[in-house]
């Protein structure tokens, strides 16, 4: 009997597993929702501010702002990496900061001292495991990252920028791209590049949409100035998407790894559960063979 | 204080013609999420330099907006909000505006923002960076007072 009871017992540890495994599925698949929501409310106000940047550039004005201005050569960059405060996410965390050390070392290898600040538990713990220290760590950033928190961020690395302290501004997170793909990128954010918040398919849409009704705007207090003030503005909305993106993936990957730890689990119980049954009969089979052979002994 | 907009000039707006369209429709966007999505008689909005009414049929208009009340009316009912910042796109009968926050005038919190005023006022800025932060740091805890002053 000893074999069987000890499939039992592995069989009861896989059951308590999946059963684990499954909530956690569950509570991803919620918090993925409730991201996706969020992240879709975000993508009207970039949207809007997409449209307003497209009304401006009709207007043919160049926009002059120190945070588009790119800086050669750079001397010190900052890298931003976003990962998750918890674990058991698939291979969320690992491709990000996979990217992330590689922009690391390609940095350091081209003589641009890299600054590092990480989001999230998992990064932090491997960053020191890699004996390199973080300039800043930040954990609070949970499935719901505020845009007020964001703003703070996004001030303190405008002022960094401003100031001459970072010429660079890289953040390495998992863009969402749709839900069935994830992409861990590095993105430079500072220099802003241009005022590109929309992939070109949806700019060139919502250039079209602009051109069909031609306008003629009461700019206040003008059209430079306004374009201007929206850079800063644009940069916020861009560093908050990262945040966003990194939120949703992240659900999504955890989401995906457990349904696979799940299914793993049921399989796993249906072969020991089969072992089980084939254990018992081969025990019966086997006292019944004492039996009888006891039987006809006596006789 | 300026009176507000609409008082001075009763519903319609003088010498502004007759509109098809008497309502505008408001949209207040944040990052986080849309605020109002609703259809209005008339709006007011802080534009950076003071108040600018908007009533249907407005010439379309792009503005940077400044620390202060957004108000929506309906009827008789006004909806009040602060805004902190941001950009209005008024375009035939829609008004847009674009704000990292918008919070209702009951929601605002007075004495945060007087506390806020007497820390900025102590602090010594040091460069021109850190003087504009003060200045829009002001700016915008007394934006934030004068709206929760305001009866409704």
């Amino acid at each position: 009997m000893a074999k069987a009871r000890a499939i039992i017992k592995r069989r009861r540890a896989v059951e308590n597993i999946r059963k684990i495994t499954r909530t956690m599925e569950l509570i991803a698949t919620n918090r993925f929702k409730k991201a996706l929501t969020r992240a879709t409310e975000a993508a009207a106000y970039t949207r809007k501010l997409a449209e307003l940047v497209a009304e401006l550039g009709k207007t043919e004005q160049e926009a002059s702002h120190p945070l588009l201005v790119a800086r050669d050569p750079v001397a010190r960059s900052l890298l931003l990496v976003l990962t998750s405060n918890r674990g058991l996410a698939g291979g969320y965390n690992s491709n990000v900061l996979r990217a992330a050390t590689a922009r690391h070392v390609e940095g350091q290898a081209s003589g641009v001292e890299v600054k590092l600040e990480v989001a999230g538990k998992r990064g932090i713990n491997f960053f020191r495991f890699r004996k390199l220290v973080p300039q800043e760590t930040y954990t609070q950033f949970e499935d719901k990252p505020q845009y007020a928190e964001i703003e703070t961020l996004a001030d303190r690395y405008i002022k960094l920028y401003l100031t001459g302290a970072i010429d660079r501004l890289d953040v390495a997170y998992t863009e969402f791209t749709s839900i069935s793909r994830q992409t861990a990128v590095v993105r430079t954010l500072l220099p802003a590049t241009a005022l590109d918040l929309e992939t070109p398919a949806q700019a060139a849409k919502s250039a079209a949409a602009v051109k069909q009704t031609q306008v003629s705007y009461e700019f206040l207090p003008d059209a430079q100035s306004i374009l201007e003030e929206i850079v800063p503005v644009s940069f916020k909305a861009r560093l908050f998407k990262c945040f966003l993106d990194a939120a949703v993936s992240e659900q999504i990957a955890r989401m995906v790894a457990m349904g696979g730890a799940t299914k793993n689990a049921d399989d796993l119980a249906k072969t020991l559960t089969r072992q089980y049954n084939r254990a018992r009969q081969n025990q019966i089979t086997r006292e019944l063979a004492d039996i009888v052979g006891a039987a006809a002994a006596l006789e | 204080m300026a009176k507000p907009i609409e008082a001075e000039h009763g519903d319609k707006p003088w010498g502004a013609p007759e509109h098809p369209e008497k309502h505008i429709h408001l949209l207040v966007v944040t990052p986080e999420k849309t605020v109002l999505d609703t259809v209005v008689d008339f709006v007011a909005i802080p534009l950076y330099d003071g108040e600018a009414g908007i009533l249907p049929g407005r010439a379309p208009l792009i503005g940077r907006l400044g620390f202060g009340e957004l108000r929506g009316r309906v009827g008789q009912t006004v909806d009040r909000y602060f805004v902190d910042g941001g950009f209005a796109q008024v375009r035939g009968d829609s008004a847009v505006i674009l704000t990292p926050r918008a919070i209702p005038a009951g929601e605002l919190d007075a004495a945060a923002a007087e506390t806020a005023i007497k820390t900025l006022e102590s602090t010594k800025p040091t460069s021109t960076l850190e003087s504009a932060d003060r200045d829009r740091g002001l700016a915008r805890a007394r934006g934030m007072i004068r709206v929760a002053r305001r009866k409704a």
